[in-house]
């Protein structure tokens, strides 16, 4: 009796010390929840979850500040993702896209642009070329499809359009399914 | 051949794999190969068709610029489409009219690809004259000596790789010369259905063997190996009779699928395994195909462009399979109806052989570079897909030694992550895989699909980390300009004080010093101008580097946030002489404040001294009142002339302070200059309130009687008088505040 | 997108499929059921056509359940492998619920619950058999005895009729059934007699001195010959399977012939050759990488030679190769072979 009480009062300092010395020796810099969830959102610093950026959303998630469902432009994937990093209860999409659509870029439609630089100040990633009185243009490859720049158009000259498929971006589709009847083994799990 | 092979030879109507044990890489299938079909016929005669379509893509890399206008009449090999001027555009390749006609339309079409997808073409309408500009290329017919300019000679004759491929080949050269050791000819033509190489061997064995010669000189290389399969007993003996008394060496190779892959035959000839991403020329290897060695030497010998090609037209559809050589714009269905069809065309045809080939859309579309086949197989009905059952056939006949099985059942549950890991990007497409499926899935398409949902997977996550670092260098450039702005604003504030506190002490005084304020000012003001000037800067050259094109994006970007940063640190330096002419300008009028200060204490002390004096002079001497009073008149008055001359001294220390401030020394000395001037006066005030303490009386009846002075001097003087105790006033006040700020200072 | 949806190359195929795959295996099979006939009677023909119905009746209702088309699955031909399979190791002249159950259970739990054909980690056929095993030792392990020793076989009639009814007027059936060998070598052990005496013991009256079961397995290794040549399995997996397990047995008779049996004996008893040629050859549950193939093939050698030595059952087969589906993943993940073009 007596040893055995000894033994696991002795087992328990022994782990505790260890685990003591591993929170000290492996102790984790930074706030890592706020940067892994920083990586999963898509960047495209719309702003449509209420913060500045993806970063603040990121943060304030980490700091359990937000609703997980916030992030628009990442769906219902990036919440689920979310909700596992963080340990928050996953939530429904309050808005959800319309039918998972194409990446779309911004287009000016120069013949209208009237050079107010309103959305170069709005835009997120600095993106639109252009200055005062002259005629405005979006950097196709650095848009990220925000459209914050659309409202703020006074002139309502701003487009989002998908990007043309052309055989440089052509993808091979996933074959035909309907012949296999044993379809996604996920399913019958 | 060997007794082993003949061995294997005996073992294979049992056991075909047998035959794998033949060759030196792993896996590869023996597929029905029906070349009989068309090679047993002749190579019929060019036809000119109603028109040709010229898409301006051709090749893998960017589409060429437009040459002609719609009603432009061309000739045969004139140029219609360039290469881009555009250093930075690479793997574009000219487009020659195949013939002469008319430009009927510059429009979109359908192209040979298997996307299906239009894009810009030009239609020929031939003029069936036929009217040719020879030697087109303007060569002299010597093989070039250098890699340099047989590159330039494929350039402009628009040659691409025609094996199936089509990667530009000047861009396949290397620069240096003598990097390439070995030479390969890819005479294996491994795809089944196809004999376009082998009757191109067989017919013009010696323009590749010719073609093959050119380049190796051009390239330095010292051994020319051709590979051909032996499945082509004709096209060898052609070959070796064209190679006799050459470096070239004839090398049979067995007959698999798909022997006529680049790493799979450089592994036969050679015996070296290219390693995994780098390229054949890294290793001091090249290998191309027999036609486009034929077409390299015309193009440097007769200075001819690319602008036909051998193409089989073949398949289990046509009743007259044939090899021709086609122009390049040729609609695929006009050449398949000359091979009559035994039913209509209403399936598509296919380009390219039956392993690796596409179906295309639209049977109207042309013959481009790189077709070399076209297959008119009707469609079979399909077996069912079946579930995987692991059997491990597709690893056995991967040529790559991948595991295609279980990349197909990640690429199918979208793990796309685990399918890279499995080295999908090492597959080389060749079908084996799927020819020998039991269960009939689509594998290849799998990996296809797989590799574009990778390859854009990583694009998004580019995409991702760009658009995050744009909007960390923007909010880092919104905070600096803020910061700017204070600073700015703050410089602003602090002249328009100092004017204020200048002004009010102007008010009484001499003129020069509203000067000094107003230069001070307009130091700060010119370097805050300077500090705008600055940020403006790096705003333009993050719009100047935004301009600049994706392509090298990370290392711009890179190079642009640290100019960024270079021109944020001189606005910080910048900042450093904007506060200089401030500080200085506050520091010169302390100093001259105290020096003032200073002045006037040794005055005051003096006088009390001389009140002194004539104090003792009237209690002695009670009469003469008049002289102490003359006395002490004298006294005033010498000491305003001294301050006056001292003043004067100070405001033009102060102006020539002012002037020279901008070197860092002098601010930084007459900060020192100021910090003692005030530790002094500050000394001397204690010392003088402890006088002031020590001698109450005296105090009082000096005042008494330095009032009387001044009353008299008042008389005399006022209006210096005035100024005195005005000025008294306001330095007694500005020495403190200097004190207290360089003690703030410090 | 592009309403156009491409078919992708190759256009062209070695026209093998699922069915023939299958039919092979089923056909090579064949030698050793004639065989089996021939020495034990016509048991196994009515458990093989019990086994059928079954099967038909099973995959039908299983299919229709799952919402998958019937026809292209039930002909298939991968239930009549795992059906095949099970009747060669069942007794023969066993109850017909036994094998009834004994199907329905692997064809269910062994096979549709997990997602039907490709996606069963475990084989069937020897969850199937572990399962009535288990559940029905007594009527798992009274087997006929052979030819040779029995004198005489059953016809078809009376098979059917003991199977059905559990008697056969007019027959002791006590003169024809027995212990198998490998079941007399484990009861004579525990009674202290050696290997060697157990195995003199034994009237061996036929060709080349084998035993009944010794020419089964015969039958199955010239079946199994002619699916390595039509590349309908892997050589990995008998030259493993049997090079481990000659092996273990050979240094095991080496230490002590008292004890272990010789290398031959134990090749041809029980159902080694089954299991060689026919049972771990199974892709679906096997490892799919050539090494991996060799590894797996070679851990249930020596798990066979472990529980028939130390064990509790006669034969491991069926407990080796379960054991080894489960290792299966593992095996796979980490024998990759070495891609073209990459160092190892």
């Amino acid at each position: 009796m007596l040893e055995a009480l000894i033994i696991f009062i002795g087992l328990a300092l022994l782990f505790g010390l260890f685990l003591g010395y591993a929170s000290v020796r492996f102790k984790v810099e930074g706030n890592p929840v706020a940067e892994s969830i920083d990586k999963i959102l898509p960047q495209t610093q719309c702003g449509q979850c209420g913060y500045p950026g993806c970063k603040p959303y990121a943060e304030a998630l980490a700091d359990e500040e937000a609703e997980v469902n916030l992030c628009i432009p990442g769906g219902h994937e990036v919440m689920i993702q979310i909700s596992e990093i963080t340990g928050l209860e996953p939530k429904e999409m309050e808005v959800t896209e319309e039918a998972e659509k194409p990446k779309e870029t911004a287009y000016i439609n120069e013949d209208l642009c009237i050079g107010c630089v309103l959305c170069i100040k709005e835009c997120p990633v600095d993106a639109i070329l252009g200055a005062t009185k002259l005629m405005h243009t979006v950097i196709q490859q650095e848009c990220t499809g925000c459209e914050k720049c659309v409202p703020v158009c006074p002139v309502d000259c701003i487009d989002m359009k998908p990007i043309p498929l052309s055989t440089r971006n052509w993808k091979w589709p996933e074959p035909d399914e309907t012949l296999i009847s044993e379809a996604k083994p996920g399913k019958n799990h | 051949m060997s007794f082993f092979a003949k061995i294997i030879e005996k073992i294979s109507p049992i056991y075909p794999q047998a035959k794998r044990w033949l060759y030196s890489f792993h896996g590869g299938v023996f597929p029905q190969y029906r070349k009989e079909l068309s090679s047993r016929q002749p190579i019929r005669d060019t036809i000119i068709p109603e028109r040709l379509i010229m898409p301006l893509q051709q090749q893998v890399g960017q589409p060429a610029e437009l040459l002609v206008k719609v009603g432009e009449k061309v000739k045969k090999n004139q140029l219609i489409a360039r290469s881009s001027k555009d250093a930075k555009k690479a793997l574009v390749v000219p487009i020659h009219a195949p013939t002469s006609g008319v430009i009927q339309e510059i429009a979109s079409y359908t192209l040979p690809h298997p996307s299906g997808l239009e894009d810009i073409a030009i239609i020929i309408k031939p003029d069936h004259q036929n009217d040719c500009l020879d030697n087109f290329l303007k060569v002299s017919g010597e093989a070039p000596n250098t890699p340099q300019q047989l590159k330039d000679v494929l350039l402009n004759a628009g040659i691409v790789g025609m094996g199936g491929a089509g990667f530009p080949t000047y861009a396949k050269i290397p620069n240096e010369q003598g990097k390439i050791h070995t030479l390969m000819i890819n005479g294996a033509e491994c795809e089944p259905f196809i004999t376009c190489d082998d009757l191109l061997m067989q017919t013009e064995a010696e323009a590749i063997i010719q073609g093959a010669l050119i380049t190796a000189k051009a390239l330095g290389s010292t051994k020319v190996l051709c590979g051909i399969e032996s499945n082509k007993p004709t096209a060898i003996k052609a070959m070796n009779k064209a190679a006799k008394g050459t470096i070239v060496e004839i090398i049979q190779v067995q007959t698999v699928y798909p022997m006529g892959a680049q790493k799979q035959l450089t592994k036969e000839l050679t015996g070296i395994e290219m390693p995994h991403k780098a390229h054949a020329v890294d290793i001091g290897l090249l290998m191309m195909n027999v036609a486009t060695f034929a077409s390299i030497y015309k193009a440097v010998t007769f200075g001819e462009p690319l602008t036909s090609r051998l193409v089989s037209v073949t398949g289990l559809g046509l009743a007259k399979p044939f090899n021709m050589r086609v122009l390049i714009g040729t609609p695929f269905e006009e050449l398949a109806n000359l091979a009559e069809p035994k039913s209509k065309l209403d399936y598509p045809l296919v380009m390219g052989g039956p392993m690796m080939g596409f179906a295309v859309q639209n049977n109207q579309v042309p013959v481009i570079k790189t077709t070399n086949c076209i297959l008119a197989n009707p469609p079979e009905p399909a077996e069912m897909q079946m579930p995987c059952i692991r059997c491990g056939e597709c690893m056995d006949a991967c040529p790559v030694n991948l595991l295609p099985q279980q990349m197909y059942w990640y690429s199918h549950s979208h793990e796309f992550d685990k399918v890279e890991k499995l080295n999908i990007f090492d597959c080389i497409e060749c079908g084996c895989c799927s020819y020998v499926c039991p269960s009939h899935i689509p594998l290849v398409q799998y990996y296809r699909h797989a590799k574009s949902e990778i390859k854009e997977i990583h694009a998004e996550e580019k995409a991702v980390e760009l658009a995050k670092q744009r909007h960390e260098f923007r909010l880092a450039r919104i905070e600096r300009e803020k910061q700017e702005r204070e600073a700015r604003i703050k410089a602003k504030k602090d002249a328009v004080k100092k004017q204020a506190a200048s002004a009010s002490k102007d008010t009484s005084k001499n003129k020069p010093k509203p000067s000094a304020a107003a230069a001070a000012a307009a130091a700060a003001a010119k370097v805050a101008a300077a500090k705008r000037a600055a940020g403006k800067n790096t705003l333009m050259q993050n719009t100047a580097h935004t301009e600049n094109k994706q392509t090298a994006m990370p290392a711009a970007r890179r190079k642009a946030i640290e100019a960024a940063k270079q021109a944020a640190n001189q606005a910080n330096s910048g900042d450093k002489p904007a506060k200089s002419p401030k500080e200085v300008a506050k520091n010169a009028a302390m100093a001259a404040a105290k020096k003032r200060a200073q002045a006037k204490k040794a005055a005051a002390a003096n006088d009390t001294e001389l009140n002194k004096s004539s104090t003792d002079n009237t209690t002695v001497k009670k009469d003469p009142k008049q002289a102490a009073k003359a006395a002490a008149m004298a006294a005033a008055k010498k000491h305003a002339q001294a301050k006056k001359a001292q003043q004067a001294n100070s405001q033009t220390l102060d102006l020539t302070e002012t002037t020279k401030d901008s070197t860092a020394s002098k601010k930084e000395d007459a900060r020192k200059a100021a910090i003692q001037a005030a530790s002094v006066a500050a000394k001397k005030r204690r010392v003088a309130s402890e006088n002031k303490e020590n001698e109450p009386k005296t105090e009082t009846s000096t005042t008494d009687k330095k009032q009387k002075a001044m009353q008299t001097a008042k008389a005399n003087a006022m209006k210096k008088a005035a100024e005195r105790g005005a000025k008294k006033r306001a330095n007694h006040q500005v020495s403190e505040q200097a004190q207290h700020n360089s003690e703030e200072r410090n | 997108m592009n309403t156009f949806n491409p078919s992708s190359s190759p256009f062209t195929h070695n026209n093998q499929n699922v069915r023939k795959v299958m039919l092979k295996v089923q056909i090579a099979a064949f030698p050793a059921l004639l065989m089996h006939v021939y020495l034990f009677g016509y048991g196994i023909v009515v458990q093989w056509l019990l086994a059928l119905t079954t099967l038909l009746v099973v995959e039908y209702v299983m299919l229709k359940m799952r919402g998958r088309p019937v026809l292209p699955f039930i002909t298939d031909m991968s239930g009549l492998i795992t059906i095949t399979g099970l009747v060669f190791c069942i007794p023969p002249l066993a109850p017909w619920w036994i094998i009834v159950l004994g199907s329905t259970f692997a064809l269910i739990f062994g096979k549709h619950l997990y997602g039907g054909l490709g996606y069963n980690p475990f084989n069937p056929a020897m969850l199937g058999y572990v399962f009535l095993l288990i559940s029905f030792p007594v009527q798992m392990t009274q087997w006929i005895l052979p030819l040779d020793l029995a004198g005489q076989t059953l016809d078809f009639i009376q098979s059917a009729h003991y199977i059905f009814i559990g008697q056969i007027p007019g027959f002791n059936l006590d003169a024809i059934t027995g212990a198998t060998p490998l079941n007399s070598l484990r009861t004579g052990l525990s009674q202290g007699v050696s290997v060697i005496q157990t195995l003199q013991n034994k009237d061996v009256s036929m060709l080349f001195g084998l035993s009944g079961w010794e020419w089964v397995n015969v039958a199955f290794v010239v079946g199994g010959i002619g699916l390595i040549i039509t590349r309908s399995i892997s050589w990995q997996f008998p030259v493993g399977f049997l090079g481990a397990l000659a092996l273990v047995s050979f240094i095991f008779n080496q230490i002590n012939p008292e004890l272990y049996p010789s290398v031959g004996f134990t090749l041809l008893n029980g159902g080694t050759m089954l299991a060689a040629f026919f049972i771990i050859t199974d892709p679906v549950t096997a490892s799919t990488t050539p090494k991996g193939r060799f590894i797996y093939a070679c851990g249930i050698g020596i798990l066979v030679y472990v529980i028939r030595n130390w064990g509790a059952f006669p034969d491991g087969i069926a407990f080796a190769i379960l054991l080894m589906n489960i290792a299966v993943p593992l095996i796979d993940q980490y024998t990759q072979p070495r891609v073209f073009g990459h160092k190892v």
